[in-house]
């Protein structure tokens, strides 16, 4: 065994060397630049940072339609909160809608710790001034669509969280590293929730399948049109690390094995993998829907909307009265 | 007295439940169990539009709380009972009349202060009887009450907190919280009206005080914190005969949505 | 009586007055006993008791955590000044890794006759 005190000096490197845009000193364009150089080398940025207004508008508008779609994405599932046919479900889809407002709190504070407050941010939802997924304008029709979205909506989602957690802006990245854990169960639950069905009656298994006709269209266009990743300012800034195409591969890759082991069919007749090059092919997913859907006149946009708008309404007067209460203070 | 023939339409819900004393002990976890329920499917109504982002999780951990306790209960209740029906058949498979939970928790969700006012009226009565229980001669209801109690506590701590906010904010608050107390408290004591066979319980030591000792108990607590809030003196319990029964067409539409996907394929595997 | 909250009960009352605001709180957690307490992320609130309720709800709904703390973000002081925490200059001295003995003990040993010793399981 080697004598520890043999070797030859190791000195730790500095986790965190001075970073010189910090340095008020420094006009903006040489900020700018030390600025890009750390980040595009692979460099943090904490929410105490100096950042040129052109990343953190960036990474406010993605993180705020992150935290949009979160919970906006309650929604579709809310609908059968009360319907779920046992009590694990009805514990398990609870839990699970839980997360997701847990989730939109935790990219609000994301958010609002770079300078747009909370209150800004769902007016401007409400508003229709910012957006949410494509996936929760559309309407649910049976407990088999609450099984697709568990499974296959949120596998396609972690697909894209995943590659967020080396995100430059630290905040976000931590936080992806939190929902990713905490959603990993919503993929065994809607796993579960769809093997019942497709191993059940016969009305079950064509309910699964009916659900997954259905969802199949908007779960293709979700991650968003082929895009010249050379172009990309979010990956510029290493806001996200993946273009649309790669997640949707990569998705791709994971689930239409999953899917077909369990004898579902998937809606595309066009969709081959070619095994020389382990890229899928599929039939040209419908963008002008997805435009349509996620400028708000989707099948259900403006019904979930106005929902949000009416209990945000509806609450208000609590949101006053806790603030106007007299402060109360913890004791140990 | 609760009017026993509320209960008749039951008696054949529990021809398992062997002789007096323990259809007494069916009838005391059932309507616990349905309590639990009921108000774990109200305040889950919450879940995804709460007041704000932080509450909305918590009370939706207090509606999984609540229904995690509903589905220990019917647990014990498939033991007591044994008639072949699983912890799902007694949650779901009951027609509306079937459900024994307190007229208290038949009400709409309403809006925040009815959800606050309910769950302070409720939390507090049913902290009250599982005081009772704590030292039940029934080991399996004993040592379920031991953990379920470990739970509620942070229950009355989140609606201790909520009722004085609500109270002491003045203005429309105050006022939404005393009008919903005028809803529901004249219904707050069916939560310890006595069950059939109260005596039973008692005299086996399953409960071990007669509700009306523990409601004359819970009464003087709330009526002190209500004194010191300045809202109105508790009523006495209206209908105390119905305590249990005759529910209403708010909880008889929450049935026919909670029961909606189950019973489109009855006994298939969900 | 009921329109207004008691005299004794501090604040609020008529709801006129002016409105607070929800502050962020920073949330501090340990995982398991004898672990060290580790930032979280943080809630908003109007005070502590509420802070404290919400960080039991974002840090710990899954039996995530045995302890949490919060703290007003406006009572945290900050120093990320480099300058005073990674200083230029050589502290080699502070540190095991700023010894090297290697050379010195290969004389030492040829000067005793002594080999290596085989085990050395004493971390001195």
């Amino acid at each position: 065994m080697t004598d520890p005190l043999a070797l030859d000096p190791v000195l730790p490197p500095r986790e965190r060397s001075a970073l010189p845009f910090n340095d008020d000193a420094l006009d903006h364009d040489d900020r700018y630049r030390h600025f890009e150089e750390h980040v595009t080398g692979g460099g943090k940025v904490e929410a105490t940072d100096w950042m040129p207004d052109e990343y953190r508008t960036a990474v406010l508008r993605f993180v705020e339609m992150h935290a949009n779609s979160e919970l906006m994405g309650v929604l579709p599932e809310r609908e059968w909160l009360m319907r779920a046919p046992t009590l694990r479900r009805k514990l398990a889809l609870t839990a699970k809608v839980q997360d997701e407002v847990g989730h939109a709190q935790l990219l609000y504070r994301v958010a609002e710790d770079l300078g747009k407050p909370r209150e800004a941010m769902v007016q401007d939802l409400l508003d229709g001034k910012t957006k949410f997924h494509n996936v929760f304008h559309y309407p649910t029709y049976s407990w088999a669509d609450i099984g697709i979205i568990a499974w296959l909506v949120d596998a396609a989602a972690i697909v894209a969280q995943q590659a967020l957690r080396d995100s430059s802006y630290a905040p976000y990245a931590r936080t992806m590293k939190k929902i990713c854990w905490e959603e990993s169960v919503h993929i065994m639950h809607g796993r579960d929730v769809v093997l019942t069905l497709a191993t059940g009656t016969t009305a079950q298994r064509a309910s699964i399948q009916e659900a997954l006709d259905r969802w199949w269209g908007p779960l293709m266009q979700m991650h968003g049109p082929r895009s010249d990743r050379a172009k990309d300012r979010d990956i510029h800034w290493r806001i996200k690390a993946k273009t649309s195409e790669e997640l949707r591969q990569e998705f791709l890759g994971i689930y239409v094995p999953r899917i077909r082991e369990i004898g579902l069919t998937i809606p595309d007749p066009d969709l081959a993998l070619d095994p020389a090059t382990g890229v899928w092919a599929y039939g040209e997913p419908d963008w002008n829907e997805l435009r349509t859907v996620v400028t708000n006149h989707g099948p259900k946009s403006e019904e979930r909307l106005q929902f949000r708008r009416d209990n945000w309404a509806a609450t208000q007067w609590v949101r006053d009265a806790i603030l106007s209460a007299p402060r109360a203070e913890a004791v140990a | 007295m609760t009017d026993s023939a509320a209960f008749e339409p039951l008696a054949m819900d529990f021809d398992g439940a062997g002789d007096g004393g323990e259809r007494a002990l069916a009838l005391l976890l059932l309507s616990m169990a349905d309590d639990e329920f009921v108000i774990g499917f109200s305040d889950s109504e919450w879940t995804g539009i709460g007041p704000i982002l932080e509450e909305d999780v918590a009370i939706s951990s207090l509606a999984q709380d609540e229904l995690g306790h509903a589905q220990a209960l019917y647990g014990l209740l498939v033991n007591t009972v044994a008639d072949g029906r699983d912890a799902d058949a007694w949650a779901y498979d009951r027609p509306p009349e079937g459900y024994l939970h307190a007229r208290l928790l038949d009400h709409h969700r309403g809006d925040w202060a009815m959800t606050i006012a309910r769950r302070y009226l409720y939390d507090t009565a049913d902290a009250a009887r599982l005081e009772a229980l704590a030292g039940s001669s029934h080991q399996p209801l004993r040592e379920l009450v031991a953990k379920i109690r470990r739970e509620e506590r942070y229950h009355l701590m989140h609606v201790q907190t909520w009722i004085e906010r609500l109270a002491d904010a003045g203005g429309e608050s105050r006022a939404r919280l005393v009008a919903a107390l005028a809803t529901l408290a004249p219904d707050a004591g069916t939560v310890l009206a006595p069950l059939p066979g109260d005596e039973a319980l008692v005299r086996r030591g399953i409960v071990t005080e007669a509700f009306a000792t523990i409601e004359a108990r819970w009464r003087d607590a709330v009526g002190a914190t209500f004194r010191s809030l300045g809202l109105p003196t508790l009523p006495p319990t209206a209908d105390p005969d119905h305590a249990r029964s005759g529910h209403s067409d708010a909880f008889r539409a929450l049935h026919a949505e909670l029961t909606m996907v189950r019973q489109s394929e009855v006994g298939a595997t969900w | 009586m009921t329109d207004s909250p008691p005299a004794d009960r501090a604040g609020g009352g008529d709801g006129s007055s002016a409105p607070g605001v929800l502050e962020p709180w920073e949330v501090f957690r340990q995982e398991k006993d004898g672990d060290p307490m580790k930032h979280g992320g943080s809630v908003m609130a109007p005070d502590s008791v509420l802070a404290l309720h919400y960080a039991r709800e974002m840090y710990s709904r899954r039996q995530e955590s045995v302890h949490l703390w919060v703290v007003r973000r406006s009572d945290i002081h900050d120093l990320a000044d480099l300058d005073l925490l990674q200083p230029p200059l050589d502290r080699s001295f502070k540190k095991p890794g700023g010894y090297v003995m290697r050379a010195k003990l290969a004389a030492a040993r040829a000067q005793s006759g002594e080999s290596k010793p085989k085990a050395n399981k004493g971390a001195r």
